[in-house]
């Protein structure tokens, strides 16, 4: 007995000691990249920006993320990632709060914590990287409406919930810039959920149709919104009539795009965001902050505002029938 | 030498429980021996000792109703509910400037009140009204996921006193509390299922409800007693989740559903009732979170540990299959 003991003792030795020689060499800045769920398009494009800088700049680049878009699992995974030992932790929180725990710990552990996507707790966060300026995108949307249906006339807004900030924001900022710069534009009724649906977006768009003869436009905030207004309009076939723009993926929105039932889509590029994400992550492990107006290779100049802690990308990508088939998200 | 040992072990316990521990152990020398410098440290079994109890608890909360012939698929949202209602009473306290004690003892009484009411429901759509349990609890499930919607509106509920994070995230004497609460869980659980007349009602009533009611055993009033003791559970995994995420949310946790269903079969628990372990039970989920945990210090891909946590699963389902058609036959 003894004697098995003392192999397995002197087995699991030399194996450590093995193991530590590959270890022990020269060990790459790893850079954890954490999406809210792996799997969708969205997320898959940022995935391969993010390993293409990591490529580029020679680190080791993590994309993980829970496959369902649960914070809790999100959680438990940067615990993961924690003790494995990492330099940067990037995550798109699927709720703020949930995160702030596990966060602190990750700072206490000397992990730089950024957030990229959706901002997380801002005193937790070294760096905070959005793709977009709120305001500046929600007056984008509001002038590519003008520019499909005019500046007079009556239009809608379907959003995706009533409570998501993001949409609420760039709505919010939308609305008081067409009240000064497009007086003329007439909101026939507040926002209209949709449930993040394309179907109830769908049925909404309908009922908005019937209720409103004079309807000239439907704006549509969140992903599926603009889809399901496209989709009543070409029903309708008033897509002649009825100008519908919004946030939409080029994918989704090619076919819509071909047939003139969605006249522009527009949105940022996720694989920029990916990209410009492990690059600044990196550069921080260095010790370089980002400035404004810094040139980024392969994303373009960023903003950085006042606080030195929030990036913002760069404009839109608008998506037509004519550029749309060139993306993969 | 070692192959004898492990014969004769395995010939002296001769149960699923010394396969799962042999499993265990195997398992966590192969995550040792793969990543010493990563897997096995302090920090790592301790973030694990931090992961486990929730899902370890909701594991029992579900085993528990699966040794009676039925299952409960609310576990989850009754977590939820309770998290959400309790957590309001803890956030509004504390916007009020009511002291923390006040207000942690008030929001812990809330947490178990709340998951006791979704207990009774259960119990009384199961054992009163005499739905079988797996459509009960789905109809449950999706009733207390409303509620839940109906009061945070798909948002999170959070502004916890500083003092409520304490359950969650503080270690006493390097043992974590989520561990204790843990431990506590199971030993309760193991004395009222498996030494105690209540518990062998519940397992005689998973081998034949009939037979057991003639026996003179009220099996309306057993089958709630497992309810609210399934809830229960769920409500202290409620009080760990809500301080170690700061926050209540409906969707929090809701991917331990089907993992404590595995982890209660991993565990040799019947899923047709009338026999399952606390300590396989136990062992399964540490099987699991061991596996998890290793794979992503690996940096596996979510989806490829789904895949292998499936094969796992099939794997020990047909392996006590094999094993008891052999005794069948002997």
């Amino acid at each position: 007995m003894m004697n098995s003991v003392k192999k397995i003792v002197l087995a699991l030795v030399v194996l450590a000691a093995a193991t530590g020689m590959v270890f022990g060499q020269a060990k790459k800045v790893t850079i954890v990249v954490m999406p809210k769920l792996v799997g969708i398009p969205y997320f898959n494009a940022s995935e391969v920006g993010a390993k293409k800088a990591g490529v580029d700049l020679g680190i080791n680049v993590i994309y993980t993320g829970p496959t369902t878009a649960d914070a809790a699992e999100q959680v438990r995974m940067l615990e993961d990632l924690i003790s494995k030992g990492v330099d940067a932790i990037c995550v798109a929180p699927n709720d703020p709060a949930a995160l702030s725990p596990v966060l602190k710990k990750a700072k206490a552990a000397g992990i730089k914590v950024l957030d990229w996507d959706t901002p997380a707790d801002k005193s937790l966060v070294d760096l905070s990287i959005h793709q977009i300026d709120d305001k500046v995108y929600g007056q984008h949307n509001w002038d590519l409406l003008v520019k499909e249906m005019g500046d007079t006339g009556d239009y809608a807004v379907i959003t995706g919930g009533l409570s998501a900030a993001n949409l609420n924001g760039w709505i919010d900022a939308g609305l008081a810039y067409a009240k000064v710069k497009y007086p003329k534009l007439h909101l026939v009724t507040d926002k209209v959920p949709s449930d993040e649906k394309q179907q109830v977006a769908y049925q909404k768009a309908l009922d908005l149709i019937k209720a409103y003869p004079n309807l000239k436009g439907i704006i549509g905030v969140s992903t599926p919104s603009p889809l399901g207004a496209a989709q009543a309009v070409q029903e309708k076939g008033l897509k002649a009539k009825i100008a519908v723009v919004g946030t939409a993926l080029p994918t989704d929105s090619r076919p819509y795009l071909e047939d003139g039932s969605l006249r522009v889509a527009t949105l940022w590029d996720p694989g920029k965001l990916g990209y410009l994400t492990v690059v600044l992550a990196n550069d921080l492990l260095k010790g370089k902050k980002p400035v404004d107006g810094q040139d980024v290779a392969n994303v373009g100049k960023i903003g950085v505002w006042a606080d030195g802690k929030t990036v913002i990308m760069g404009p839109p990508s608008d998506f037509t029938k004519d550029n749309a088939k060139n993306f993969a998200f | 030498m070692k192959n004898n040992a492990t014969v004769k072990f395995v010939q002296r316990f001769r149960n699923k429980e010394a396969v799962l521990f042999l499993i265990f152990i195997g398992v966590f020398a192969f995550m040792s021996i793969l990543s010493p410098q990563t897997f096995l440290t302090m920090r790592n079994l301790q973030s694990m000792a931090y992961q486990l109890p929730e899902f370890g608890i909701f594991a029992i909360a579900m085993m528990v109703v699966i040794v009676t012939g039925g299952i409960n698929l609310s576990i989850t949202f009754t977590s939820a509910l309770a998290s959400i209602v309790g957590g309001l009473v803890l956030a509004t306290m504390t916007t009020a400037g009511i002291s923390p004690t006040l207000t942690i003892l008030a929001g812990l009484g809330v947490f178990i009140l709340i998951a006791l009411a979704c207990g009774m429901v259960n119990g009384f759509v199961v054992a009163t009204i005499g739905i079988t349990p797996m459509l009960a609890t789905l109809g449950t499930s999706t009733l207390f996921e409303g509620v839940c919607l109906n009061i945070t509106k798909g948002g999170a509920i959070s502004g916890f006193p500083d003092a409520f994070l304490w359950f969650g995230n503080t270690a006493i004497l390097g043992i974590p509390f989520p561990m204790i609460l843990f431990i506590v869980v199971v030993v309760v659980a193991y004395y009222l299922m498996e030494r105690s007349s209540f518990g062998l009602k519940a397992y005689m009533i998973g081998c034949n409800p009939t037979v057991t009611a003639y026996s003179g055993v009220s099996v309306k009033k057993v089958l709630y007693g497992v309810y609210l003791f399934s809830a229960v559970l769920c409500a202290l995994a409620g009080i760990l989740m809500s301080s170690r995420y700061n926050s209540a949310k409906e969707s929090y946790g809701s991917s331990y559903l089907l993992q404590s269903v595995a982890a209660a079969v991993l565990g040799g628990t019947d899923i047709n009732g009338g026999y399952g372990k606390v300590v396989g039970t136990v062992l399964a989920v540490m099987i699991i979170q061991v596996i998890s945990s290793g794979l992503n210090i690996f940096g596996v891909n979510r989806f490829v540990i789904n895949v292998i946590m499936g094969g796992i699963l099939i794997m020990v389902l047909a392996l006590n299959l094999i094993n008891t058609g052999k005794k069948a036959n002997a």
